[in-house]
């Protein structure tokens, strides 16, 4: 019981040092928060693969580091911490039902040419490092651009809201950004 | 296109800058009253300088109402800033309740002693098309202002926050169109300026969503 509540004080505590700027502190504070999220994730959703819960905690710990001006060093950590988790796994199950709403599960994709390349059945890029390479070389505006539409599958109103740039301000940024990343994975090949 | 946790952590705090806390909700609320009510002033100066400060005075009910708009907007602030950020005690929701059922009991109370006074004649609601364009022009600042305010904090309940702040600047609206309407009858008021302040919390309830939205995008992590 001691210990526990030694334990939430030592976060509070990191996360005071953190919102000064200490990022030793910070990443202590990261992996310390690191078992809490996974198993409120696990413990919400027990079917996940471990791919999707990491993915999961990534978008938990992105909040928490977003929103660490909130965190008020004279209140308690957890429940500030668990609302943020709360928030973003119940984000995270309506976007998946928005996605999937419209999918038609399908036990054999139609082949439509014989070459290799017409039958993929992923559309993913192959080398996962090498595009984050190539993201991390695109401007900033672009990046975000890519980062919400494509990857987290936003639309343009939703993008917009949180840029706060016009649809057609996004749209060229998308544009641009996929060109500028073709042309450095291709350069990259 | 997950990445490796211990690589994500490292780079979220490779990039770490500096953040000052948020201040306290009750400050943030008194600091929007303060941008607020001299907007207000600026914008019903002209009607302020023809108010007839004895009647004002000596009517009890006006200072009441006027007195419980204040609370309203500046309760409803303080709700509204607290609920930006997560893990807030939802009791605090109930804090604008207080100064709100005081505004609408004096108004409504002001109703039926009108219709005793008046009979039907008390009772007759007109549309008021002059005091629009003000009511539109009164509200656009102290909007603006908690908005930006409010996109500092993390709302985990846009809807809530946007209506209760909609609610903040109807009320304190209200508190400098009062002074150009003191004589007005309860059911005007009760109709266009707490009607208005109803529509507009509802409005903000539904752009919630939109305004305050809080995904942050992964092209945060370097």
């Amino acid at each position: 019981m001691g210990r526990e509540i030694g334990e939430r004080q030592n976060l509070a505590l990191l996360m005071r040092a953190a919102q000064a700027g200490d990022s030793h502190a910070y990443a202590e504070l990261l992996r310390a928060l690191l078992p809490l999220v996974k198993e409120l994730v696990r413990r919400r959703y027990p079917f996940l693969q471990s791919q999707d819960i990491d993915d999961l905690v990534q978008d938990i710990l992105l909040s928490v580091h977003a929103a660490r001006a909130t965190y008020d060093p004279t209140r308690p950590f957890l429940p500030w911490l668990r609302a943020i988790a709360r928030y973003r796994m119940a984000d995270s199950a309506r976007r998946y039902a928005l996605r999937t709403a419209n999918e038609v599960p399908s036990e054999q994709p139609v082949e439509t040419f014989a070459a290799k390349d017409a039958n993929m059945s992923g559309n993913g890029y192959g080398d996962a490092e090498a595009l984050r390479q190539a993201m991390a070389k695109l401007p900033y505006g672009q990046r975000q651009a890519i980062e919400l539409m494509k990857l987290q599958e936003m639309s343009l109103k939703e993008a917009g809201a949180i840029t706060g740039t016009s649809i057609g301000a996004l749209k060229v940024s998308v544009h641009r950004g996929m060109s500028a990343l073709r042309k450095i994975l291709r350069s990259t090949k | 296109m997950t990445m490796d946790t211990d690589e994500f952590i490292k780079r979220l705090a490779s990039d770490l800058r500096p953040v000052r806390p948020l201040r306290p909700a009750w400050t943030r609320a008194l600091l929007w009253m303060g941008i607020a009510l001299p907007c207000v002033a600026v914008v019903v100066w002209n009607k302020l300088m023809m108010v007839d400060v004895v009647q004002i005075t000596t009517d009890t009910r006006f200072a009441v109402e006027q007195a419980a708009a204040l609370a309203t907007a500046l309760t409803a602030a303080i709700a509204a800033f607290r609920s930006a950020v997560p893990g807030f005690d939802r009791r605090i929701l109930l804090l604008p309740l207080v100064p709100l059922g005081v505004w609408l009991a004096s108004v409504g109370n002001g109703c039926v002693q009108d219709w005793i006074r008046l009979g039907a004649d008390g009772m007759t609601i007109r549309p008021d098309w002059d005091c629009l364009p003000m009511a539109a022009i009164i509200g656009i600042i102290p909007g603006a202002a908690i908005v930006v305010m409010l996109r500092k904090g993390a709302s985990l309940h846009p809807r809530v926050t946007l209506g209760l702040a909609a609610l903040a600047v109807a009320s304190v609206a209200n508190f400098g169109l009062q002074f150009a309407h003191a004589g007005d009858a309860s059911i005007m008021v009760l109709a266009w300026h707490l009607g208005a302040a109803a529509v507009l919390s509802a409005l903000g309830g539904c752009l919630g969503d939109r305004v305050l939205s809080w995904r942050p995008a992964r092209s945060l992590v370097p």
